[in-house]
């Protein structure tokens, strides 16, 4: 059986938060989440650690759909979220 | 009797009204000041016949001018 | 509407903030607050406003800035000594947040002007210090429709109320009339505590910006009272007037009205 978490999701749009520090990370994420419509998926590049830690915790707070966290072996990580409104 | 004065619970004489209350509560410019009585605004011409019985709640409200 | 990378930065405190976010600060932007008198109060509520963002700003006052403005009158500075109070006060905004839109409208709000001068803005926050000005806002107000915060300092203390339209009392409700010239006394002849009006026209921000932000409940139906000696706040809840001069059913004002201020409130 395929593993879901794997299912190929399709960005549509792309973000690259790798040049900021939390908080901003997290700020730029959802204004960029802000630009799309309910139910298109996001993809955000970060930075391991800190910000790979809170950025998933704060959007999955903000009521938006946490799809997968990958690692790119590069010290970032790139994240998929499917804007939901609450 | 009880009477509740700005918030604060507080004995006072039975047989009290709105101006004897005022004069007790020594209030600044009483003839400029707004009384509410139980959530209810009374006419400044009403004080005298406001008599006051236990457990009433009164606000004095004053005139603050400033801002500059 | 979006925002640029810088303007994230700026206003990310607000935005992280659960319950205001990105949704907020955009209101806050598109929103526009009136500040009538550049002074004690006019000072705090202007700087947290210009720097929370507030899209545009009218600030309004006919005075110079003097030495004895300084103890209080947080937004000029020494340097600023002799320059119109509405222009210095928009300098400082600026300098603060030069992404927002301020108008310094130097000149004294009076029934000729306004109605006018209210018309282009959301919300109106009355700085000033005089009965004859807070009972025109309140006027004005009322008539006009438009939510504003009214706010009082004396020695001590403060009070504080916000008016919106069809929600609890106006001023009036409270107080019917001015009281004559001279009968209570005012800060030019009290004295107040710089910090004093630093706290209360704090407050006419945070009002401001909930109003703009549609965040949290207002300060209507209810006079906060602000005791600085004995640090204690109190709302006192407070009906409307049914029978209120200008916002009840039977309204006898219809336009605004000039009061004659107190001789000493002339310089």
């Amino acid at each position: 059986m395929p593993d879901a978490r794997m299912e190929p999701f399709r960005p549509d749009a792309v973000t690259d938060v790798t040049d900021v520090l939390c908080p901003l990370t997290f700020v730029r994420a959802v204004a960029a989440l802000d630009e799309l419509e309910e139910g298109q998926i996001l993809e955000i590049r970060l930075n391991d650690g800190e910000a790979a830690r809170n950025v998933p915790l704060s959007l999955k707070d903000e009521g938006h759909q946490v799809l997968r966290l990958t690692d790119n072996g590069d010290g970032t990580c790139s994240l998929l979220v499917r804007k939901l409104e609450n | 009797m009880i009477l509740i004065v700005a918030g604060n619970p507080k004995e006072y004489p039975d047989d009290l009204n709105l101006t004897r209350l005022i004069e007790l509560e020594k209030v600044e410019t009483p003839i400029y000041v707004t009384v509410a009585l139980n959530d209810s605004f009374v006419e400044s011409g009403g004080f005298e016949s406001t008599a006051l019985k236990d457990g009433d709640r009164v606000e004095f409200l004053y005139f603050m001018g400033g801002g500059r | 509407m979006s925002f640029s990378g810088e303007q994230l930065a700026r206003y990310s405190r607000h935005i992280i903030l659960k319950g205001f976010g990105l949704r907020g600060q955009k209101r806050l932007s598109r929103g526009s607050v009136l500040i009538v008198g550049a002074g004690g109060l006019g000072s705090p509520a202007a700087l947290y406003l210009a720097a929370a963002g507030v899209g545009r700003i009218g600030i309004i006052d006919a005075d110079e800035v003097d030495l004895s403005n300084l103890q209080r009158q947080i937004i000029h500075g020494t340097a600023d000594l002799g320059k119109p109070k509405a222009d210095s006060a928009r300098a400082s905004m600026l300098a603060v947040n030069p992404e927002i839109e301020v108008r310094a409208i130097r000149a004294f709000a009076d029934a000729g002007n306004i109605m006018e001068l209210i018309r282009d803005y959301d919300f109106i926050i009355d700085g000033t210090d005089n009965f004859p000005a807070k009972f025109l806002i309140n006027d004005a107000c009322v008539l006009a429709g438009k939510a504003f915060s009214h706010a009082g300092i004396l020695r001590f203390n403060g009070q504080l109320l916000t008016y919106v339209p069809g929600e609890g009392p106006c001023y009036r409700c409270l107080f019917k009339n001015p009281p004559p010239p001279e009968a209570v006394p005012t800060c030019r002849q009290a004295g107040v505590i710089g910090a004093l009006a630093g706290v209360v026209g704090s407050l006419q921000a945070m009002e401001a910006v909930k109003y703009l932000a549609g965040t949290g409940g207002l300060l209507t139906g209810r006079l906060l009272t602000y005791d600085a000696l004995k640090t204690s706040f109190r709302g006192i809840d407070l009906p409307r007037r049914a029978d209120c001069p200008v916002c009840g059913e039977h309204p006898s004002i219809t336009a605004p009205v000039d009061y004659t201020p107190a001789a000493c409130d002339f310089r």
